[in-house]
Order: structure tokens, then sequence, then C-alpha cells
């Protein structure tokens, strides 16, 4: 390349209480370039975002705007240096008008301190203008679609006059001429010396917008060049390498009988014709990329969302699920991703959690016996290896790791014949990762049938008997544990390959 | 073996004087405060410790104390109940009404149980069910409950003609009151359900964390109903003990910001303004502490118009406290 580079990461080190997250990263930008910054999850991207949009500090190594070395230490001084940072979660207020939204935090004011609304909204109309598109600035952001919205952020980007502008997965909540509106719109970018880093996993995308790329695995460079010279296997081949552990978990054994049937499950704007089968003893694992629409399928399952159509049925019975506590009495557990949200009750006990979903277990005519609570703990911390000196702790004292097993637990008690685990290992530690995955091998040779959502492809070809790729809110394929590779499951993760249905 | 060693290390460690005294503030707060106004009070006024005096304040606070128990179920659950006083005054009005009809003291019981749950059941559609942010349903149901009572009243009082009821409020066993008793006893069942039955984990888990409770299989609208039909039965039962102690109830005076008073009961006591966090035991004592405190202004002749403003100053004291934790 004979443009110069505009920014320069040089061997940055970046370790999280001992776990080294980044090792000796080069990473450099170019002026008016759209670069591609690619990788699985937990490969660093977003920590090395994070670090050059000054949300964290890194432990050694350098970074270079201009060729002048810069110190990054805040988010502010990222936007000083000209680089501005647009997250997933758009950071833009609904309520407030398109302008407002622009000045937020810098607003125009007269010398008494009134607003100078007039000046904001000409200005916000000039640079709206150079971005080639029409919106009223006075119009309320909750009115616009949610590429707007993106687009708002990027306006805000060159009220700030960056020079750099970091997108992280801006498609994934974008309808497709969404994204070509923002395609057009990079494009003009970087017509105008704006260089732009784009994190996304849609490989198709990223080759038709970006000009170079650079790719992470576990916290290192693997490589980098330019888009055209490469073609889109050999980069998915970098991306996921060779996984050390990738052994398979299971081994095969005969299944029970069938005990859930779900046909054409639809609900609009999440999921679409959703059909599969489930047996006692197997693990059937759904992954895919975040938006999916896993997630909101076993919401919908476990009666948690009520807008779907198509039907469920559990030991051939036809049921209608519309509250947590009928997918429980069917027979359906969920232990569910985002703990702190979704799972634990961070006021109650380590023991009062794991009995919540069963407490009939543990009442003598109508009243709660503390003993049976304590004994039935004691049995689950022996058998999940439950790290807690003192149960009547409240949960969210605990690390990540044994809340989760503490929600298995839970589960366990239940003991339904289904169970459902919703990213079982987010956030937790290697170690604590291995348990978890022999408690779920084991429970299937228990005969239970399990379900095991996640976006990481080689946790689910560790322990699944049988993976189905969600790909925007449809199954686009189906295959046997065994038989699959991950860089298949990415090729239909990402949309760029679909099974005739 | 293994076991008696498990049950020892469960027992809180504490290896310090210091770690012993936080560990102890953190947990009992409420019940050091009250021991430390108690020891002033009585050291400001030897009247104070005063059997009498000592009984006349529990006799005070009873009223208040038991409606105070519903608030915290209601507040534990993530939620507010500003129509405790509306719904008391309605609740005596209906009962002397139907005492007076009938000539039946127990009729009129079952009115008051029936009017004051009635109201609370209500409370709890329109939280659960409407998704009306409790704030708002309860300030709702505050305006139309009393407004019912004053229409029924005509704007004044109405007493009772029945002999025998004013027994409940005014009779006593050995040196006891009967509503004092009623307190205590309405405490413990109270600290019973809320703490060793299912219904009362479900409550914690609601106020905790309502998705998280959801995704349990807890029927999470059904126990809001609940919450707040048993706080509106409290009522009732504070209405029954308001009404037989003058043996009437005036549909415009009576229950005048009885839920500012319980509030600040239950936050004194240490319970969380979100929920899932508190204890009746706390209540209980941040009753106490409301008593004692008025008890003492009028023994030290405190003008009565100075009295609300001491009031609100321990309330945002105690609440400053309690945000260190």
């Amino acid at each position: 390349m004979t443009k110069s580079p505009f920014m320069t990461m040089n061997n940055i080190d970046k370790s999280f209480n001992g776990v080294s997250v980044l090792k000796k990263v080069t990473f450099h930008v170019a002026q008016g370039e759209i670069h591609a910054l690619l990788g699985e999850n937990g490969a660093g991207k977003s920590t090395l975002m994070n670090i050059l949009g000054g949300v964290h500090p890194f432990d050694n190594g350098s970074i270079q705007i201009n060729g002048e070395e810069v110190k990054i230490t805040n988010p502010r001084a990222a936007q000083e240096y000209g680089i501005s940072f647009i997250h997933q979660e758009l950071n833009v207020v609904s309520d407030l008008r398109v302008y407002e939204n622009m000045f937020l935090g810098s607003e125009i004011r007269t010398r008494y301190g009134f607003l100078k609304v007039d000046e904001m909204c000409q200005k916000t109309n000039e640079i709206l203008a150079k971005l080639g598109v029409d919106i009223d600035p006075k119009e309320y952001v909750r009115n616009l679609e949610t590429s707007y919205k993106q687009l708002i952020e990027i306006s805000k980007a060159l009220l700030h006059k960056s020079k750099l502008i970091i997108m992280d997965e801006p498609t994934t909540s974008l309808a497709e001429h969404e994204v070509k509106r923002l395609f057009g719109l990079m494009n003009n970018l970087k017509q105008s010396g704006v260089s732009i880093i784009y994190i996304s996993h849609k490989l198709k995308e990223i080759k038709e917008v970006c000009d170079r790329y650079t790719v992470l695995r576990d916290g290192e460079l693997v490589g980098n060049g330019s888009m055209e010279e490469e073609n889109l296997d050999t980069i998915t081949k970098l991306m996921v390498g060779k996984s050390i552990s990738q052994e398979r978990l299971i081994q095969d054994h005969t299944f029970g009988s069938e005990v859930l049937e779900v046909n054409n499950l639809s609900s609009p704007g999440c999921f679409s014709n959703i059909s599969f089968t489930l047996k006692k003893g197997e693990i059937a694992g759904f992954t895919g990329l975040a938006g999916d629409g896993r997630t909101e399928l076993f919401e919908s399952l476990f009666g948690y969302r009520k807008t779907y159509t198509g039907e469920i049925k559990i030991n051939n019975q036809l049921i209608k699920i519309d509250h947590p506590r009928k997918a429980v009495k069917a027979g359906l557990g969920l232990v569910p991703k985002d703990r702190k949200e979704n799972a634990i009750i961070k006021d109650l006990s380590v023991i009062h959690n794991m009995s919540l979903s069963s407490i009939g277990h543990f009442e003598r005519v109508g009243f709660i016996q503390d003993k049976l609570e304590k004994e039935r703990f004691q049995y689950y911390k022996e058998k999940l290896n439950i790290k807690v000196h003192n149960p009547r702790i409240t949960i969210d004292k605990l690390s990540g790791g044994n809340q989760q097993k503490v929600i298995i637990a839970k589960w366990l008690e239940v003991d339904t014949d289904i169970i459902i685990f919703d990213n079982p290992t987010q956030g937790i530690d290697i170690g604590a990762k291995q348990e978890i995955y022999h408690q779920i091998v084991s429970l299937a040779e228990q005969g239970k049938a399990v379900i095991i959502l996640s976006s990481e492809a080689p946790e689910i070809l560790k322990i699944c008997h049988q993976i189905y790729v969600m790909f925007q809110g449809e199954i686009t394929a189906r295959f046997k544990g065994e038989e699959v590779t991950e860089d298949e499951i990415m090729s239909y993760a990402t949309g760029s390959k679909r099974e005739a249905k | 073996m293994a076991n008696t060693k498990m049950v020892k290390e469960q027992k809180p460690q504490m290896s310090t004087i210091k770690g012993r005294l936080s560990w102890l503030w953190s947990e009992y707060s409420v019940i050091i405060a009250f021991i430390i106004i108690f020891i002033a009070a009585s050291v400001l006024s030897p009247r104070f410790l005063d059997m009498n005096n000592q009984l006349n304040i529990l006799m005070q606070v009873s009223i208040i104390g038991i409606v105070a128990l519903g608030m915290t179920i209601v507040m534990l659950s993530g939620g507010i109940d500003l129509s405790v006083g509306s719904v008391l005054v309605l609740v005596g009005v209906v009962t002397v009404l139907a005492l007076n009809a009938t000539g039946s003291i127990w009729i009129a019981l079952l009115t008051a149980f029936i009017v004051g749950s009635f109201a609370g059941f209500l409370n709890g559609v329109m939280v659960a069910k409407g998704r009306i942010a409790s704030f708002i349903a309860t300030l709702g149901m505050m305006a139309a409950a009393r407004s019912i009572a004053l229409y029924i009243a005509e704007g004044g009082s109405i007493s009772g003609e029945v002999s025998g009821f004013t027994a409940i409020a005014n009779n006593n066993l050995w040196i006891f009151d009967y509503p004092i008793l009623i307190f205590l006893i309405m405490t413990i069942l109270v600290y019973i359900l809320m703490h060793k039955t299912r219904f009362g984990r479900h409550v914690y888990a609601i106020g905790s964390n309502e998705k998280a409770a959801l995704l349990s299989a807890i029927r999470v609208d059904r126990i809001k109903i609940g919450v707040y039909s048993l706080a509106g039965l409290l009522v009732s039962i504070a209405a029954i003990i308001e009404t037989s102690r003058l043996n009437s109830i005036s549909s415009s005076s009576s229950g005048v910001q009885y839920e500012l008073d319980a509030i600040a009961a239950v936050i004194i006591g240490g319970t969380r303004m979100t929920g899932g966090r508190g204890k009746i035991i706390g209540t209980f004592f941040g009753v106490l502490i409301l008593g004692i405190l008025n008890n003492m202004m009028n023994l030290m002749n405190v003008s009565p118009h100075l009295q609300g403003f001491v009031k609100g100053l321990i309330i945002i004291i105690a609440v400053v406290f309690q945000k260190r934790e």
C-alpha cells in the first residue's frame, strides 16, 4: 500500500486479571481506507478497539497517530485525536431530536446559556448534506429507522472532525436496503479521507466494502492483507485456525423416544418457520451470529414470549405455552443467557437461588425447611464442585462460573426432561467451562434431552449430536455433530451459504 | 465427620473486632439505632421509662405498625402503596355502616376484611395485569377511596351504635391492650409468611429481579396481586382498631398521611425502595423508633408543628446511612 498509515498500534499487550487477552498485536490503518478487523468471539477485537477508543489502558506497546506517539487515556482523549467509536448498541437518545443528539454534550449556547437552535440545525444540515441524506434535523430520533440512528452517530463523528471511525458490527440490526445505504455512506467517507475500522462477522459484506483486513485469533495477529487478493475461504481459515481442544466430549449412544417436536414456529421480526425434533439423550446445538433469533426462539418455547405461531409438541402432546410455569410443567427447563439480568436473584442467598424453582421439594405443611434446603445444596455443591464457604451469602458474591453452577443446580433440582442452555459458558473461566460441558454431557447420558445455544462454534462442535445453524431467524443448515467443520458452520452462519430447503 | 466440619465452616467467620462490628451494623443497624435512641430518650426524660409510657408508645404505634407490615411486603416486591390511609378510612366507614345495619360485630369484621382486601386486589390487578406503575395506580386508589368514604359519610364522622365493638381496641389482657397484642401477633405472622413460606420467597425474588423470577417459573402476576391484597387486608385490621378505639371514624381526618408514616417506618427499618431487600423485623423497629420520637417530643414539649421536621430529618439520615452499604 502506498498510502501512509494514519494510525498504528505497535506490539500491544493486554491482560485482564492475569489472563492475557492481547499478545504483541500490531495493527495499522491507512488514511482513507476501510479496514476490516476480523476474528471469532473472544479473539480480542473488542479489547483492541477499546484500547484505541480510550476505554481500557494497555500494558505494553505504543500507539501512533500521523507518526506521532500518543497517549489515549480516556474516550474524550480519543475523540480529540480524531477517533470515534460507534458501538454495536447505538448511543442515541430516542426521545431527543436529531440535532439535539448531534450536539449532546457540546451544545452551542449564547452568552446567557440559552441554546442556539438555528445554528445547531444549520450545522446538522450541512453534515447531513455532505453525507447525502435528507432528514429533518428537528425530527425525533425515535421516528427514524435504525440505519438513520447509525447515521446520526456517524454525523456526530464528523461533527467532531473525526479522522478514524470504528464501527462495531454496524449491520446486525439493519435491513438489506439500510445496509446498502450504510455502505454508500462509508464509501463517501472514504473518498473524503476518513478511515474506517469495520468489525463484522459477515464476510460477504466485508468483501463488498472493505479494502484491507486484519485477523486476530486468541489475542494474536494471525494475518493481514489486501481484500482483493484473498478469497473468503482463506480468511475464514485464518479466523478459525486449528483449535487445540477440538476433541469431542460425547460418545454416540442410542437415543430414546422423541420428546420435543417443533413445527413451523414463527414470530415476526425474530424467527420464522422453525421446525426440529429432539429425542431423549440427544444434545442439539443451535448456533449462529448475534441477532440470529435463537434466543428469542427458545424464550418463546419457554413461554417468556407469547407472540408466536406454529405448534409445539412435548411427548406427542400438542401444547400451548404462554408462561414459563407451563413450560416447566410440560417438562422444559431454561438456563438463560446474560446470567446477571435473567438468571440470578442477586439479593437471595446461594441456597435460595438453588431452590427457587422447586420450592415444593423443601416444604413441609406449607413451610420451607431450611435444613432440607441446606442438605440438598450440599449435594449439588459436591456434584457440581461449587466453590462457596457459606452458602447463606447472597449469590452475587460468587464468581461467574460458580453462579452458573448454582443456576444449573436449580434446574437439575426441578428435574425436567428437556433442558435448554442459552450461552451456558458466557463470561466464565476455562476450568469451569470444562466442568459445565461434562455436566451437560452426563445429563444426556442420563436420558435428558438437551438444547444448547451458543455463538461459539467450537463449543457446539464439542458437545452436540445435532447442529442447527441459524441466520436471520431461519435455520439455514443442519448437521450431524461429527460431520461438520467450524468453517462450514461459519459460512452458513454468515449467510454466505444456504441449504436449499 | 465431614458434615460437622462443613457446618462449622458456614458460620460467619469474623476475625477482627472491626469486621464483627461492621457485620453487626449492616445486619442490625436499625436495632442498634433503636437502642441508641431508646437510651437517649431515657436520659433526656425520666418519665420515658415509666411502664405506662412504654405501653402508651406501643399502643400509639400499633395501627401504623400493622399498616407498615403490609407496606413492607409491597415495597419488598418492588412497589409502593400510597392508598393505605384512604383505604383505611373507607374500610372504617363501611364497617361502621355494616355494624349499625346488622348489629353483628362478626359481619362488621367480615365486611372490613372484604373491603380492605378488595381495594388491595384492585391495586394488584392494576399493577400486575394493567402494567401501571404502583405509584400511579395506588395514587389513583388513594384519591378514589377517600372520595367514596367522604361521599358515604357526607364529609363527617360516623359512629358505631352497637355496644361491644369498642371492646376490640379498648380491652386488655393483663397489662397489654388488644391493639398491642394484635400488632405483635401480626408481626410474627407476617415474619413467618415472608421468611418461611414460598410466598415470601417469591416476593423477595420478584422485588430483586422480576425477569429472572419469571424465568424461574414464578407466577409473578399472581404473587403481585397477592401482595397488594394482603396489604389491603392488613389495612383493614388497622381500620378496625382505629374505628373501635373511639367507636367512630372521620371520613375527612382519619388516616391522613398514614402512608407517609408507614413508608417512613419501612425505610428506617432498612427495606430498599426498589425492593428485594429488607426485613420484617426492621420495619418493627422502624415503627418503634418513630413512636419513641413522637413520644419524646411530646414529653419534651416540642411544638407539634415542629415534629414533622424532626421526623423528616430522621428518615433522611436513615437513608443516608443505608446508602453506605
